[in-house]
Protein backbone atom coordinates (compact mmCIF):
# COMPACT_ATOMS: atom_id res chain seq x y z
CA UNK A 1 0.00 0.00 0.00
CA UNK A 2 1.25 3.22 -1.07
CA UNK A 3 0.69 5.89 1.74
CA UNK A 4 0.09 9.69 0.93
CA UNK A 5 -0.46 12.78 3.40
CA UNK A 6 -3.49 14.36 3.20
CA UNK A 7 -1.91 18.27 3.31
CA UNK A 8 -4.02 21.44 3.06
CA UNK A 9 -2.83 21.60 -0.46
CA UNK A 10 -4.81 18.04 -1.61
CA UNK A 11 -7.84 18.99 0.87
CA UNK A 12 -8.97 22.36 -0.85
CA UNK A 13 -8.56 20.18 -4.05
CA UNK A 14 -10.77 17.64 -2.88
CA UNK A 15 -13.45 20.02 -2.04
CA UNK A 16 -13.12 22.51 -4.58
CA UNK A 17 -16.48 23.95 -5.68
CA UNK A 18 -16.91 23.15 -9.43
CA UNK A 19 -20.31 23.86 -10.07
CA UNK A 20 -21.27 24.84 -12.44
CA UNK A 21 -20.67 21.95 -14.12
CA UNK A 22 -18.04 22.06 -17.36
CA UNK A 23 -16.96 19.29 -19.53
CA UNK A 24 -13.36 19.17 -20.50
CA UNK A 25 -15.08 19.43 -24.14
CA UNK A 26 -16.64 22.25 -23.40
CA UNK A 27 -14.37 24.01 -22.32
CA UNK A 28 -12.20 22.94 -25.30
CA UNK A 29 -14.62 24.58 -27.71
CA UNK A 30 -14.98 28.29 -25.83
CA UNK A 31 -11.40 28.64 -24.69
CA UNK A 32 -10.64 30.78 -27.97
CA UNK A 33 -13.37 32.95 -26.78
CA UNK A 34 -12.30 32.90 -23.34
CA UNK A 35 -8.95 34.23 -23.89
CA UNK A 36 -9.97 36.23 -26.43
CA UNK A 37 -12.24 37.87 -24.26
CA UNK A 38 -9.53 38.10 -21.51
CA UNK A 39 -7.31 40.09 -23.69
CA UNK A 40 -9.94 41.95 -24.40
CA UNK A 41 -10.03 43.56 -20.97
CA UNK A 42 -12.70 41.41 -19.87
CA UNK A 43 -12.10 41.19 -16.22
CA UNK A 44 -14.37 37.85 -16.14
CA UNK A 45 -15.83 36.79 -19.37
CA UNK A 46 -17.00 33.13 -18.20
CA UNK A 47 -17.43 32.34 -14.77
CA UNK A 48 -18.17 28.71 -15.94
CA UNK A 49 -14.91 28.50 -17.90
CA UNK A 50 -13.07 30.21 -14.86
CA UNK A 51 -14.42 27.07 -12.68
CA UNK A 52 -13.79 24.73 -14.70
CA UNK A 53 -10.12 25.98 -14.92
CA UNK A 54 -9.55 26.09 -11.46
CA UNK A 55 -10.80 22.15 -11.07
CA UNK A 56 -9.42 20.72 -14.22
CA UNK A 57 -5.30 21.08 -14.12
CA UNK A 58 -4.79 19.85 -17.90
CA UNK A 59 -7.37 22.20 -19.15
CA UNK A 60 -5.23 25.00 -17.21
CA UNK A 61 -2.30 24.36 -18.52
CA UNK A 62 -3.32 24.08 -21.88
CA UNK A 63 -5.37 27.60 -21.83
CA UNK A 64 -2.23 29.10 -20.49
CA UNK A 65 -0.23 28.08 -23.61
CA UNK A 66 -2.94 29.27 -25.72
CA UNK A 67 -3.35 32.85 -23.91
CA UNK A 68 0.49 32.72 -24.09
CA UNK A 69 0.01 32.70 -27.74
CA UNK A 70 -2.51 34.99 -28.42
CA UNK A 71 -1.72 37.46 -26.07
CA UNK A 72 1.73 37.82 -28.16
CA UNK A 73 0.08 38.11 -31.23
CA UNK A 74 -2.06 41.17 -29.88
CA UNK A 75 0.93 42.47 -28.63
CA UNK A 76 -0.32 42.72 -25.30
CA UNK A 77 1.15 41.01 -21.80
CA UNK A 78 -0.39 37.67 -20.83
CA UNK A 79 -3.16 38.46 -18.09
CA UNK A 80 -2.05 37.14 -15.10
CA UNK A 81 -4.65 34.72 -14.25
CA UNK A 82 -4.57 31.94 -11.75
CA UNK A 83 -6.73 29.15 -12.55
CA UNK A 84 -4.74 26.57 -10.25
CA UNK B 1 -43.06 47.90 -51.97
CA UNK B 2 -41.60 46.39 -49.12
CA UNK B 3 -39.08 48.14 -46.61
CA UNK B 4 -36.82 46.58 -44.22
CA UNK B 5 -35.52 48.62 -41.65
CA UNK B 6 -31.39 47.95 -40.69
CA UNK B 7 -32.50 45.43 -37.38
CA UNK B 8 -29.70 44.24 -35.59
CA UNK B 9 -26.28 44.36 -37.36
CA UNK B 10 -25.57 40.77 -38.35
CA UNK B 11 -22.84 38.79 -36.29
CA UNK B 12 -19.94 38.18 -38.60
CA UNK B 13 -16.54 37.32 -38.29
CA UNK B 14 -13.67 40.11 -38.63
CA UNK B 15 -11.99 40.51 -42.09
CA UNK B 16 -8.97 38.61 -40.87
CA UNK B 17 -11.37 35.60 -40.01
CA UNK B 18 -12.83 35.22 -43.13
CA UNK B 19 -9.85 35.79 -45.38
CA UNK B 20 -8.57 32.32 -43.36
CA UNK B 21 -11.98 30.03 -43.90
CA UNK B 22 -12.18 31.44 -47.48
CA UNK B 23 -8.34 30.67 -48.68
CA UNK B 24 -8.26 27.21 -47.13
CA UNK B 25 -11.32 26.62 -48.66
CA UNK B 26 -10.93 27.28 -52.01
CA UNK B 27 -8.70 25.21 -53.55
CA UNK B 28 -5.51 26.83 -55.52
CA UNK B 29 -2.22 28.05 -54.80
CA UNK B 30 -4.04 30.47 -52.11
CA UNK B 31 -5.29 27.15 -50.01
CA UNK B 32 -1.48 26.39 -50.84
CA UNK B 33 0.06 29.33 -48.74
CA UNK B 34 -2.84 29.20 -46.13
CA UNK B 35 -2.17 25.85 -45.29
CA UNK B 36 1.47 26.74 -45.26
CA UNK B 37 0.87 29.41 -43.01
CA UNK B 38 -1.11 27.34 -40.48
CA UNK B 39 0.78 24.80 -40.21
CA UNK B 40 3.42 27.28 -39.02
CA UNK B 41 1.41 28.54 -36.63
CA UNK B 42 0.42 25.48 -35.20
CA UNK B 43 3.97 24.33 -35.21
CA UNK B 44 4.57 27.62 -32.85
CA UNK B 45 1.84 26.35 -30.85
CA UNK B 46 3.20 23.14 -30.33
CA UNK B 47 6.59 23.79 -29.72
CA UNK B 48 5.34 25.83 -26.77
CA UNK B 49 3.29 23.68 -25.45
CA UNK B 50 6.09 21.08 -25.82
CA UNK B 51 8.79 23.65 -24.00
CA UNK B 52 5.94 24.41 -21.57
CA UNK B 53 6.27 20.76 -19.46
CA UNK B 54 9.84 20.56 -20.32
CA UNK B 55 10.03 16.92 -20.03
CA UNK B 56 11.56 15.33 -23.00
CA UNK B 57 15.05 16.19 -24.68
CA UNK B 58 15.47 19.23 -27.27
CA UNK B 59 15.68 16.47 -30.56
CA UNK B 60 12.17 14.67 -28.95
CA UNK B 61 10.25 17.66 -28.58
CA UNK B 62 10.67 18.98 -32.06
CA UNK B 63 9.78 15.58 -33.14
CA UNK B 64 6.66 15.90 -30.94
CA UNK B 65 5.47 19.44 -31.81
CA UNK B 66 5.73 18.74 -35.81
CA UNK B 67 3.64 15.52 -35.09
CA UNK B 68 1.07 17.24 -33.45
CA UNK B 69 1.15 20.01 -35.92
CA UNK B 70 1.03 17.63 -38.72
CA UNK B 71 -2.23 16.31 -36.25
CA UNK B 72 -3.81 19.12 -35.39
CA UNK B 73 -3.88 20.41 -39.01
CA UNK B 74 -5.89 17.74 -39.82
CA UNK B 75 -7.93 18.06 -36.67
CA UNK B 76 -8.64 21.80 -37.45
CA UNK B 77 -9.59 21.44 -41.33
CA UNK B 78 -12.25 18.69 -40.73
CA UNK B 79 -13.96 21.36 -37.91
CA UNK B 80 -13.39 23.93 -40.23
CA UNK B 81 -16.83 24.42 -40.97
CA UNK B 82 -17.61 24.99 -37.17
CA UNK B 83 -15.18 28.30 -36.92
CA UNK B 84 -18.08 31.13 -35.61
CA UNK B 85 -15.76 33.85 -35.13
CA UNK B 86 -15.90 34.29 -31.82
CA UNK B 87 -12.26 34.50 -30.79
CA UNK B 88 -9.77 35.39 -33.90
CA UNK B 89 -8.59 32.64 -36.25
CA UNK B 90 -5.61 31.61 -34.68
CA UNK B 91 -6.70 31.47 -31.28
CA UNK B 92 -9.27 29.05 -32.72
CA UNK B 93 -6.36 27.60 -34.48
CA UNK B 94 -3.82 27.51 -31.58
CA UNK B 95 -6.00 25.13 -29.01
CA UNK B 96 -6.24 22.14 -31.81
CA UNK B 97 -2.28 21.96 -31.59
CA UNK B 98 -1.68 22.64 -28.07
CA UNK B 99 -4.18 20.07 -27.29
CA UNK B 100 -2.11 17.21 -29.20
CA UNK B 101 1.23 18.31 -28.28
CA UNK B 102 0.16 18.44 -24.54
CA UNK B 103 -1.26 14.84 -24.78
CA UNK B 104 1.59 13.46 -26.57
CA UNK B 105 4.23 14.75 -24.11
CA UNK B 106 1.93 13.79 -21.00
CA UNK B 107 1.36 9.64 -22.53
CA UNK B 108 5.28 10.02 -23.22
CA UNK B 109 6.01 11.05 -19.56
CA UNK B 110 4.03 8.71 -17.86
CA UNK B 111 4.57 5.83 -20.54
CA UNK B 112 7.06 3.75 -18.51
CA UNK B 113 4.82 4.67 -14.60
CA UNK B 114 2.73 2.75 -13.34
CA UNK B 115 -0.52 4.37 -11.71
CA UNK B 116 -1.42 2.83 -8.54
CA UNK B 117 -5.62 2.55 -8.64
CA UNK B 118 -5.84 -0.26 -5.69
CA UNK B 119 -2.63 0.49 -3.76
CA UNK B 120 -2.85 4.60 -2.68
CA UNK B 121 -4.32 5.72 1.02
CA UNK B 122 -4.22 9.05 2.28
CA UNK B 123 -3.68 9.32 6.20
CA UNK B 124 -4.33 12.21 7.90
CA UNK B 125 -2.79 12.52 11.43
CA UNK B 126 -5.08 15.26 12.69
CA UNK B 127 -2.06 17.07 14.00
CA UNK B 128 -1.50 20.31 12.69
CA UNK B 129 1.50 20.62 10.96
CA UNK B 130 3.17 23.78 10.85
CA UNK B 131 1.89 26.87 10.11
CA UNK B 132 -1.28 24.48 10.05
CA UNK B 133 -4.58 25.52 12.57
CA UNK B 134 -5.76 22.49 14.99
CA UNK B 135 -9.15 22.96 12.66
CA UNK B 136 -7.50 22.20 9.17
CA UNK B 137 -6.03 19.53 10.89
CA UNK B 138 -9.71 18.62 11.73
CA UNK B 139 -10.85 19.04 8.53
CA UNK B 140 -8.21 16.75 6.80
CA UNK B 141 -9.49 14.02 9.32
CA UNK B 142 -12.85 14.49 8.04
CA UNK B 143 -12.10 15.03 4.89
CA UNK B 144 -9.96 11.44 4.72
CA UNK B 145 -13.43 9.78 6.63
CA UNK B 146 -15.64 11.44 3.41
CA UNK B 147 -13.72 9.64 1.03
CA UNK B 148 -14.23 6.16 2.72
CA UNK B 149 -18.27 6.91 3.36
CA UNK B 150 -19.47 8.91 1.01
CA UNK B 151 -17.20 7.70 -2.63
CA UNK B 152 -17.62 4.66 -4.38
CA UNK B 153 -14.40 2.55 -4.72
CA UNK B 154 -14.56 3.98 -8.62
CA UNK B 155 -14.78 7.45 -7.49
CA UNK B 156 -11.78 6.89 -4.93
CA UNK B 157 -9.69 5.77 -7.28
CA UNK B 158 -10.52 8.42 -9.74
CA UNK B 159 -10.01 11.07 -7.09
CA UNK B 160 -6.61 9.74 -5.72
CA UNK B 161 -4.82 9.54 -8.89
CA UNK B 162 -6.16 12.40 -10.19
CA UNK B 163 -5.66 14.97 -7.16
CA UNK B 164 -3.36 13.16 -4.27
CA UNK B 165 -0.91 11.05 -7.03
CA UNK B 166 -1.22 14.12 -10.22
CA UNK B 167 -1.60 11.35 -13.34
CA UNK B 168 -2.73 13.98 -16.17
CA UNK B 169 -6.26 13.23 -16.72
CA UNK B 170 -6.06 12.41 -20.54
CA UNK B 171 -3.42 9.47 -19.57
CA UNK B 172 -5.41 8.09 -16.57
CA UNK B 173 -8.09 8.10 -19.59
CA UNK B 174 -6.64 6.21 -21.67
CA UNK B 175 -5.43 3.71 -19.24
CA UNK B 176 -8.80 3.37 -18.15
CA UNK B 177 -10.15 3.21 -21.66
CA UNK B 178 -12.19 6.20 -20.92
CA UNK B 179 -12.20 9.49 -21.85
CA UNK B 180 -11.41 12.78 -19.96
CA UNK B 181 -14.77 14.16 -20.24
CA UNK B 182 -15.76 11.23 -18.10
CA UNK B 183 -13.21 11.36 -15.47
CA UNK B 184 -13.89 15.02 -15.14
CA UNK B 185 -17.11 14.17 -14.62
CA UNK B 186 -16.23 11.57 -11.93
CA UNK B 187 -14.09 14.18 -10.49
CA UNK B 188 -17.20 16.71 -10.37
CA UNK B 189 -19.63 14.40 -8.56
CA UNK B 190 -17.01 13.37 -6.17
CA UNK B 191 -16.04 16.67 -4.93
CA UNK B 192 -20.10 17.15 -4.85
CA UNK B 193 -20.48 14.63 -2.38
CA UNK B 194 -17.48 15.50 -0.01
CA UNK B 195 -18.51 18.66 0.14
CA UNK B 196 -21.99 17.76 1.04
CA UNK B 197 -20.16 15.78 3.64
CA UNK B 198 -18.44 18.06 5.45
CA UNK B 199 -21.16 21.00 4.90
CA UNK B 200 -23.60 18.38 7.06
CA UNK B 201 -20.63 17.72 9.18
CA UNK B 202 -20.55 21.59 10.13
CA UNK B 203 -16.67 21.21 8.27
CA UNK B 204 -16.98 23.17 5.06
CA UNK B 205 -16.36 26.87 4.93
CA UNK B 206 -15.07 28.14 8.17
CA UNK B 207 -12.79 25.25 8.49
CA UNK B 208 -11.36 25.71 4.81
CA UNK B 209 -11.32 29.49 5.51
CA UNK B 210 -9.26 28.97 8.88
CA UNK B 211 -7.47 26.20 6.16
CA UNK B 212 -6.24 28.77 4.08
CA UNK B 213 -5.34 31.18 6.65
CA UNK B 214 -2.84 29.23 8.13
CA UNK B 215 -1.14 28.61 4.90
CA UNK B 216 -0.77 32.30 4.57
Amino acid sequence: MNIRHLGPDVVERLTLDTEPWLSCDDCFRQVDEYVDRLLAGEADPMPPMRVHLRGCPACAEEAGTVLELAAEDAGVPAPDVDWT
Amino acid sequence: MTTVGPGPAPVTAPVEETDWVAALSIPGPERERALAELHGLLLRAARRQVQRTGAVTRDMAEELANQAADEALITLLGKLHTFEGRSRFTTWAYKFAVLQAATAVRTLAWQDREIHLDGLDLVADGRPGPGQYAEAADLAVAVRAALDTELSPHQRRIVLALLVDDVPIDVLAERLGTNRNALYKALHDARKRLRARLRATGFLDDHLQQDKAGRS
